[in-house]
């Protein structure tokens, strides 16, 4: 099978701080001894520099100097070479509207879906009225490369790359953003462990969907429980241990193996 | 039989006792019930009762502008729907949103704006959905502790929270956190909301009559009891993940 799978950066940040679960919410005091610490991820001065202040609800976390606050519940910031799963919402002769679950639609432009045609390489006489880009249809699901995203302007995409492309096939569901590090695990344990016990395709990406596609519907349901079982106590010691035994009970439960 | 109500406020706000015509004392507060994360559809979302007062709040966003030409180029928008239900007051209430119901969706909108960081989100809007199931004094105050709670709840980064409570003068007393009949009954009303990044008052109406000295002292009271409703507000907001590790390790022990 293809290894389909996206690693986040993020995702030691969560598993890492595993002594310090202190939840903060927005405006609750972090440290006081502002010549110690500089304020990091999530996290402002007040005005006088005499307090460091969270801006989220999220939980505490300690990073050599800085002090962090990872968001519990938020929204997915497009990040240029971010993969993602889009949804084409609209489409006209020069552009592809697409939902990717951010603030705003991203744009997928012809000359980001040409075809590799290795066909073609040396061959002299191909036809030339042959299209040369892929078309999509509006409810298409894409797996897609953000090109660039900035604060003004929308993001634009690309289906040109490895595993890149339209999906056939599968289930697409949508979890809270901040909650995909989680999910994957510590050098991807998390997801590991869940292809194994399901034996389904995942492929997780970072604004918040989650394709699966398994050889058994049984299976697939037990996954997405699952998922959804992983979000609601991201925020818990001991998750991938607690989330092995529930599958295998549940597997014992439902009669599948 | 006809049911006939008087429009009459009592003459007396005071019990023979001291006490207020609730059974209060003069700093005390009604009692205050919130909860987070109650509606499905909503990015956040959060009630409270607070006393006979019962309002929902959500929050959507950041999203696309409808109307187009209301987004602005280089901030995004705070838009706030108060709204009440035509069965929240004694006579019914014309559901079509009024002179009050746009002026306060204006007021509690221009009290959140310093805490949210919307320079960040350029030409999208947040909204805040307001529901005033059941109104008895000082839904303002309570509409916009809720709202702040609810986009606490969505995720969307915030210097702080903001709790806001009404004071007040009755019958020659200064009093705080004013039910409905004072608020009607009594000489003066001040709604207050305090931001809690640098201590700062985010708004304050007046209505009434009240000496200077008077002001201060109250501001003070009023201070002190935001000071409750906000460890409300902060415990509401943070039960919500901690119950569900209670539970798990409740869970636990009763396997071992």
């Amino acid at each position: 099978m293809e290894e389909e799978e996206q690693v986040s950066q993020e995702n030691n940040e969560i598993e890492d701080e595993e002594a310090s679960r202190e939840l903060v919410v927005p405006g609750e005091v972090l440290t006081e001894e502002v010549q110690d610490f500089i304020p990091g991820r999530g996290t402002i001065f007040n005005k006088d520099k005499t307090k460091i202040i969270s801006l989220h609800i999220g939980l505490k976390n300690i990073n050599k100097n800085y002090i962090n606050v990872i968001p519990l519940r938020g929204i997915y910031t497009p990040q240029p070479g971010d993969k993602i799963i889009a949804i084409v919402v609209d489409k006209n002769p020069v552009k592809y509207k697409c939902d990717i679950n951010a603030k705003d639609f991203a744009q997928l432009k012809p000359r980001n879906t040409v075809k590799r045609m290795k066909s073609r390489i040396g061959k002299r006489n191909y036809d030339r009225e042959e299209l040369n880009t892929e078309k999509f249809d509006i409810g298409d699901i894409l797996i897609v490369k953000v090109l660039s995203a900035d604060r003004l302007n929308k993001p634009e995409l690309t289906t040109i790359g490895k595993y890149l492309g339209k999906k056939n096939g599968g289930i697409v569901i949508s979890i809270d953003p901040p909650k995909i590090p989680r999910l994957i695990g510590r050098n991807g344990s998390m997801i590991k462990m869940l292809k194994n016990l399901t034996k389904c395709n995942i492929f997780v990406t970072q604004n918040g969907r989650v394709w699966i596609k398994g050889d058994n519907i049984a299976y697939e349901r037990l996954l997405i429980e699952a998922i959804y079982k992983i979000e609601r106590e991201a925020h818990t010691t001991g998750l991938t241990d607690r989330m092995q035994l529930f599958i295998e009970n549940e597997k014992k439960n439902r009669g599948i193996e | 039989m006809v049911l006939l109500i008087k429009d009459e406020y009592p003459e007396k706000l005071f019990q023979e006792n001291g006490k207020r015509l609730d059974g209060r004392d003069k700093k005390e507060l009604r009692p205050i019930k919130m909860e987070v994360d109650i509606l499905k559809n909503a990015d956040g979302s959060a009630y409270i009762e607070w006393g006979n007062n019962k309002i929902f709040a959500a929050v959507f966003g950041p999203r696309e502008v409808h109307p187009h030409h209301l987004s602005k180029p280089d901030k995004g928008i705070l838009r706030v729907f108060y709204r009440m239900a035509t069965y929240s007051v004694f006579d019914r209430k014309r559901p079509a949103p009024g002179r009050r119901e746009k002026e306060i969706s204006m007021i509690i909108a221009d009290c959140l704006e310093p805490v949210l960081f919307l320079e960040l989100y350029p030409g999208t809007a947040f909204e805040i959905f307001i529901e005033v199931i059941d109104a008895d004094g000082g839904t303002r105050c309570a509409s916009t502790t809720v709202a702040s709670l609810a986009l606490a709840d969505a995720g969307i980064p915030m210097k702080s929270l903001v709790t806001a409570l009404a004071v007040g003068k009755i019958d020659g007393e200064l009093v705080v956190d004013l039910s409905g009949i004072e608020d009607k009954a009594g000489e003066g009303d001040l709604p207050i909301a305090i931001t809690w990044f640098n201590d700062e008052i985010s708004l304050l109406q007046f209505d009434g009559e009240m000496d200077l000295s008077e002001l201060d002292t109250i501001l003070k009271d009023a201070k002190e009891a935001a000071k409750k409703i906000y460890e409300i507000q902060v415990n509401t907001l943070k039960n919500k993940y901690i119950s569900i590790q209670n539970n798990i390790e409740k869970e636990k022990g009763g396997e071992d």
